[in-house]
């Protein structure tokens, strides 16, 4: 009995740490919906492209910071290229051709990244000790804590910059109402862009994080990223305070499931709960409930 | 600029034409082009044919993001294995492939149809997972990821070699496409289209959303159970991880590319997600292919270009995508490796450069080229006379109340509408006259009291119950669906009748000679006329009408006041919201006056003129807007 | 007009056409994912093969019934999907030229695509998918003449030598993991096989599965952990392996991992680091340059795609030897009909020095009822590989001998 609440405790903290990565992700959804009701449906490469681009730069000889700096920097111009070659265009033809347009430009990064880095999977090196730390029996890698305080860490930045800075009170207005932010004066498209390459900075920012547990490859991000989709829906695509504790809990529980109902059935408890959940709550956990007006 | 031919044929019948031509064509094909892999090909493209007509009833028809076409394919194909192996005939286990795919297609549908937008596509991907979950994990019954290897049963105790396959999956291609287009073209297909534009409307307006969305996603989920049956019995092996989101997004992308809203656009995107990998194999007609492309993408830009304008971006993306993918072609030495890439540029050209798809562009363009002759239009029989008359109390509110928030937007309101009567409703912006005729309609659930129509209850909050009980309405701010006809507007809405009675609306309100123009190119004002056509159409034994004169001219205003004159006289009970003192005046009973959230006056319009209360609602203290409200009197 | 018609024509006669006979060439088909998931793998085979088939033609060709044919690749990549490889099958055996196909790496392609093979009689060397299936299925169908041979080690074998490390190692309870593809299903059915084979002397204390792409595997060596595993016996492919290694260095717990040869590949070295220290698995080359047969081959794999360390050596190595023995075989058939192939195949008179082994007929006169006769190798042909400090060496250095073996007799 003790070992085995031991073993979910163990079970409830690796996958709540490691729910905390596709909390970032799914940050990145949230913020290009707010500011433009579009999501990037090749988040998952922009992630893997972030993860790619820091690995080439440390190998290059850059300290670990420099080159997570240098592929946040990749991250913001590649959500921007994004926006500007795809989602606008799309938005601007009214229709929902952007989901698939991004899609494409997704497609198209994978292939580059392909046969730029290559097929084959590679390790991310990290200045911190592969060993593990022990809390009351519950053991934890460095490389966990640093998924989990990068994750944090990154969307508090953000959070706080959007909160008390001009231009994120800007972006948010253009988020509340793109008309009238434009009537006082705010480029609505400036916010626009502006918000997806914030979303590709924290991408690529996820990428370098997570890049030492997933290994880095083309495929790396792709069962992340949807993951990060479901966390950002079932939140609600708009409380960021709620992606984190979904993340968690989606995290925490296919790891349980998995040790109750057999490995294979790791996901299935928590994908009939959202279909569930979104029958019985479309805007989500803690979304506002949209009044239909005539 | 040119003239075009005219081909004395209609568009339909030229349509079936080709199509015929073509499948003739196609069910030629093995024996001038002979070789497995060309048959493969064939019935591979015939086979997502239908796969994809059946995608496309989501993603095109009713505009939703469904990601669970892939695993719907799966459990179809899944479905027809078993059956096999329990020792089905191929048309009893095609039977079990259609029912494995649309019973949890059904399930599925329910819950995932009152979502939207990322929900709904969320919902439908957890569907999808959930779906290879279970196929993977029941080994017993599907013997998970090992796969399934099975053989191709007797068709009535004939054999089928791989000719006559394709032959099968050619004609069931045919049939599918003909039933999907007859499905699409009828009332059901209207009323899809229409509630793609307007859920809310066509709720209010009885055609009920959900209903014909969950019937839409069953037939498309009973074609992928098709396609997954014949899918089985071409490959003879399954296994679950072939069903997955590569497959799902492949399939999104060739409905896309081929064209959405249109089996054609179905069939073309088959067509090219089943040859489009295996065409790289051939260098040459690849790279002619891709230059083609090329060429045909520079033309918009160059033509801007010509008349010295800066090409837009929009116009210019689509051919620096395919200059990239030439360049691709024909300077890396492994185009392989860089498949993906070339069919991302591609993709990206067409999606940017056709977003209707290439059936989109080629229908557009043959439109401009040929003149098809148009649908007759019929002679008009019914119109308002033969509305229902009521008998009895049209509407009895009592004690109705409705917050959002702090603020009351509907407070203790008691009102009747007798038989036959008109009844106005006025008061200041924001006094809750729209918010009691969204009680009334059902498009809102009031805190507390009660709404009876014509005699009965309707459940409260449901636009489809007081539909029921005998509501119609119009909107203030419209809710026209776009992608209809004036003509066809009438017919989705009209309960019973045929395009005679239709056409009677529309003569009502005199749009009788804009049958054939779609909603999209109609003015503000026909609209609004066409607006209450809809709501007449369905013979409602209360009527609202929710500022029908705003914005309108001041002939059409004399047409207005003309045509709810003469509902009066068919004697059809009727709610007026109105700012126009004139229009009140002339045609209203009583008048209730609002201010808010509560009914402050009700009388003759006359008495209401001279009630110190309304006044003082209206005018308050402040001269501007008495001012204003003159203006508004004009 | 004129010029649009000749363009048609162009068209037609390359789409249409089965591209005229060359008469002074050979075709030779290589299939494999060499994109995607399991493309390390795919593109390695494909370049080992390249790499024999390069030095044939260096060399003049091949000499076929008197005359020196040189060998034309036709590559398709069968991205590792079922359908797309069925549909190479298709294209592959409708050109009506191709001599022989060497390729594969997943199971379920060659479970759709080899049929077609079969129906025609063209030759193909399955290299190196190793899960059992794709030869049983012949078996089980009785199949007459198959033109099917492998030339991997297949998961039989391995999961034997696996079992009987574990039970050299003194580990009698063990935990199987595997990943949720065919592949590692099938594995996982191998070593309950052998498992049972071994009469009761093995306890599985548990079997669990991981998908592609999970990198927590807390839950299932928890679950190992706490039912008293000795050892994990683990099928599945690099990234997912590595996983499991760090988990287990994660929770501390050190039991030995054993598995399938896949353990060798440099996605799983990599990544796994210092966690993957100590693993077993079953090899059929080691890229190791002190072994004399295979430094030549190392050296130039190297040389020509410019690596330090080949991506998968034992699908590279496989590759290069499997091209080789087919170009002996067409030799000795004296003629590029594929029924000649395929006989001489089953009775190549030469041994043909590979970079593996010198192979002596290594396969037979297809039987049904022992699917032996069409697989290359053999228990004796296979050692135990350990991972240390980032490369495989061997796991018992006498094993060395096998490697540098002269002769392998069947």
């Amino acid at each position: 009995m003790n070992l085995d609440f031991l073993a979910l405790a163990q079970m409830a903290v690796s996958g709540g740490l490691m729910g905390m990565a596709y909390a970032l992700v799914a940050y990145g959804f949230q913020l290009t919906h707010a500011a433009g009701k579009a999501v990037n449906f090749g988040q998952g490469e922009l992630v893997m492209l972030g993860a790619f681009t820091g690995l080439s730069l440390s190998g290059c000889g850059l300290p670990y910071w420099a080159a997570v700096t240098g592929a946040m920097i990749a991250g913001a111009l590649l959500g921007w290229f994004v926006e500007r070659t795809a989602v606008r265009l799309a938005l601007q033809q009214h229709n929902e051709g952007w989901v698939l347009l991004t899609i494409i430009v997704g497609l198209f990064w994978f292939s580059a990244a392909e046969n730029i880095w290559g097929r084959e999977d590679k390790p991310f090196p990290v200045p911190w000790p592969e060993s593990a730390l022990d809390f009351f029996g519950i053991s934890v890698t460095w490389q966990e804590l640093a998924v989990a305080a990068g994750a944090l860490g990154m969307m508090t930045l953000i959070e706080l910059a959007r909160r008390y800075t001009m231009i994120g009170i800007a972006v948010q207005a253009v988020s509340a109402d793109q008309d009238a932010a434009e009537l006082c004066g705010i480029r609505s498209r400036t916010a626009i862009s502006l918000s997806w390459a914030v979303s590709g900075i924290a991408a690529a920012f996820a990428g370098t994080i997570i890049g030492p547990v997933t290994t880095v490859g083309p495929t790396m991000a792709a069962a992340l990223t949807l993951k990060a989709f479901s966390v950002a829906v079932v939140a609600g695509l708009g409380s960021s305070f709620g992606l984190l504790l979904v993340g968690v809990a989606l995290g925490a529980s296919e790891n349980i499931s998995g040790f109750l109902l057999g490995s294979g059935w790791r996901e299935a408890p928590a994908l009939i709960l959202l279909i569930v959940g979104l029958a019985l709550r479309p805007q989500g956990l803690f979304g506002k409930k949209i009044i239909r007006k005539v | 600029m040119f003239a075009g031919i005219s081909l004395g044929l209609r568009e339909n019948t030229v349509e079936r034409i080709v199509r015929t031509a073509i499948f003739i064509g196609l069910a030629a094909l093995p024996a001038l082009w002979q070789g497995q892999y060309a048959l493969g090909l064939l019935t591979l493209m015939a086979v997502y044919g239908v796969l994809l007509i059946g995608l496309d009833t989501t993603v095109g028809y009713l505009g939703q993001i469904n990601l669970a076409q892939a695993a719907l394919f799966a459990l179809g194909a899944y479905g027809t294995a078993l059956a096999i192996g329990a020792g089905a005939s191929l048309p009893l286990a095609l039977a079990a492939g259609i029912a494995g795919a649309l019973l949890p297609g059904a399930a599925l549908a329910l819950p995932a149809l009152r979502l939207e937008g990322p929900q709904f596509a969320l919902s439908t991907l957890s569907f999808a997972t959930l779906s290879i979950i279970v196929l993977n994990e029941c080994e017993s019954v599907t013997n998970g990821a090992l796969g399934l290897s099975i053989s191709r049963p007797l068709l009535f105790s004939l054999p089928l070699d791989a000719t006559s396959f394709y032959w099968l999956c050619l004609a069931l291609l045919f049939v599918a496409w003909e039933a999907s287009k007859t499905l699409f073209r009828s009332r059901f297909g209207l009323a899809i289209e229409a509630l793609r534009d307007s859920p809310t409307a066509t709720d209010a307006l009885g055609i009920g959303a959900l209903r014909h969305k969950v019937l839409a996603f069953a037939w498309g989920s009973a074609l992928a159970g098709l396609a997954g049956g014949l899918h089985t019995m071409n490959f003879g092996y399954l296994q679950p991880a072939a069903f997955g989101y590569d497959l799902m997004v492949m399939l999104l992308l060739g409905v896309v590319f081929g064209g959405r809203r249109s089996q054609w656009g179905a069939f073309l995107g088959a067509a090219v997600i089943a040859m489009l990998p295996n065409l790289l194999s051939n260098r040459t007609l690849f790279s002619f292919l891709v230059s083609f492309g090329c060429v045909l993408t520079v033309v918009p830009p160059i033509r801007a270009l010509l008349s010295h304008k800066v090409p837009l971006f929009r116009q210019a993306a689509p051919a620096i995508a395919m200059t990239l993918a030439v360049t691709l072609v024909f300077f890396i030495p492994n185009v392989e490796e860089w498949r993906k890439g070339i069919f991302a540029l591609f993709l990206f050209a067409v999606v940017v450069g056709f977003p209707n798809g290439i059936a989109g562009a080629v229908t557009a363009t043959l439109r401009q080229f040929i003149h098809f002759t148009p649908l007759p239009i019929l002679p008009a029989t019914g119109g308002i006379s033969s509305s229902k008359k009521t008998e009895g109390i049209a509407l009895r509110l009592s004690d109705l109340c409705k917050s959002f928030g702090g603020m009351r937007a509907v407070d203790n309101v008691t009102l009747d509408i007798g038989q036959g009567e008109t009844l106005g409703l006025i008061g200041p912006n924001g006094s809750g006259k729209t918010t009691l005729v969204n009680l009334i309609s059902g498009l809102y659930t009031p805190d507390s009291g009660s709404v009876e129509i014509a005699g009965k209850r309707p459940v409260c909050g449901s636009l489809m119950s007081a539909f029921s009980a005998g509501a119609a309405r119009t909107f203030q701010n419209l809710q026209p669906f776009h992608g209809l006809t004036a003509l066809e507007s009438i017919l989705v809405c009209q309960q019973g009748g045929g395009e005679s009675e239709a056409m009677g609306w529309l003569l009502a309100v005199g749009l009788e000679g804009k049958a054939r123009i779609r909603c999209s190119g109609m003015s503000y004002g026909d609209l609004r006329f066409l607006e209450i056509a809809r709501a007449l159409s369905t013979r409602p034994r209360l009527l609202m009408l929710d500022e029908p004169a705003a914005g309108m001219s001041k002939p059409d205003i004399a047409r207005l006041i003309e045509l709810i004159g003469s509902i009066k006289r068919a004697g059809v009970p009727i709610l007026l919201i109105e700012h126009h003192q004139n229009v009140v005046a002339e045609l209203c009973d009583r008048v209730a006056v609002m201010d808010g959230g509560r009914l402050i006056a009700l009388g003759t319009p006359n008495q209401i003129r001279r009630d110190p209360k309304v006044i003082e609602a209206y005018l308050g203290a402040d001269d501007t807007e008495r001012d204003n409200m003159e203006a508004r009197q004009c | 007009m004129k010029a649009y018609r000749s363009i048609l024509a162009v068209l037609l006669a390359t789409t249409f056409s089965t591209s005229a006979m060359a008469a002074n060439v050979v075709k030779i088909a290589i299939t494999g994912p060499f994109s995607g998931g399991s493309a390390p793998m795919g593109v390695s085979m494909r370049d080992g093969a390249k790499l024999a088939i390069a030095g044939i033609n260096q060399n003049g060709g091949i000499n076929v019934g008197g005359k020196r044919m040189k060998i034309e690749i036709v590559e398709r990549d069968d991205e590792g999907k079922n359908d797309r490889g069925a549909l190479v099958a298709q294209e592959i055996s409708s050109m009506g030229d191709i001599s022989a196909v060497i390729g594969t790496v997943n199971t379920g392609v060659a479970l759709t695509g080899d049929k077609y093979y079969v129906e025609k009689g063209i030759v193909k060397i399955i290299t190196p998918a190793a899960g059992s299936a794709s030869m049983t299925q012949w078996s089980n169908a009785g199949t007459r003449n198959l033109p099917i041979f492998r030339f991997a080690a297949y998961d039989g074998i391995q999961a034997r030598m696996v079992v009987e490390q574990a039970i050299k190692m003194g580990c009698l309870r063990v935990a199987i993991l595997h990943d949720a593809t065919n592949y590692g299903v099938s594995g996982r059915d191998d070593l309950l096989r052998q498992i049972n084979n071994q009469g009761g002397r093995v306890k599985v204390v548990t079997v669990e599965k991981f998908a592609i792409g999970d990198k927590d595997m807390t839950a299932q060596l928890l679950k190992a952990k706490a039912a008293g595993a000795q050892a994990i016996l683990i099928w599945g492919i690099g990234p997912e392996l590595a996983a499991v290694a760090s988990g287990k260095q994660k929770l501390g717990f050190r039991v030995p991992m054993i598995g399938g040869w896949t353990l060798s590949m440099s996605n799983f070295i990599d990544t796994a680091g210092a966690a993957g220290n100590g693993v077993l698995m079953p090899q059929t080359f080691i890229e190791d340059e002190s072994i004399a047969r295979a430094k030549p081959f190392i050296q130039a794999y190297h040389k020509a795609y410019g690596v330090t360390r080949i991506p998968s050596p034992v699908s590279a190595a496989q590759g290069y030897d499997a091209a080789l023995l087919l170009a002996e075989a067409i030799h000795e058939a004296g003629s590029t009909n594929p029924s000649g192939i395929r006989e001489s195949l089953e009775n190549l008179k030469v041994a043909v020095k590979g970079c593996i082994a010198d192979w002596k007929k290594p396969w037979s006169k297809w039987d049904p009822s022992k699917v032996e006769t069409h697989e290359a190798f053999r228990r004796e042909n296979t050692v135990m590989g350990k991972v240390q400090n980032g490369h495989v060496v061997l796991a018992n250095p006498a094993d060395k001998i096998v490697l540098q073996g002269k002769m392998l007799n069947k």
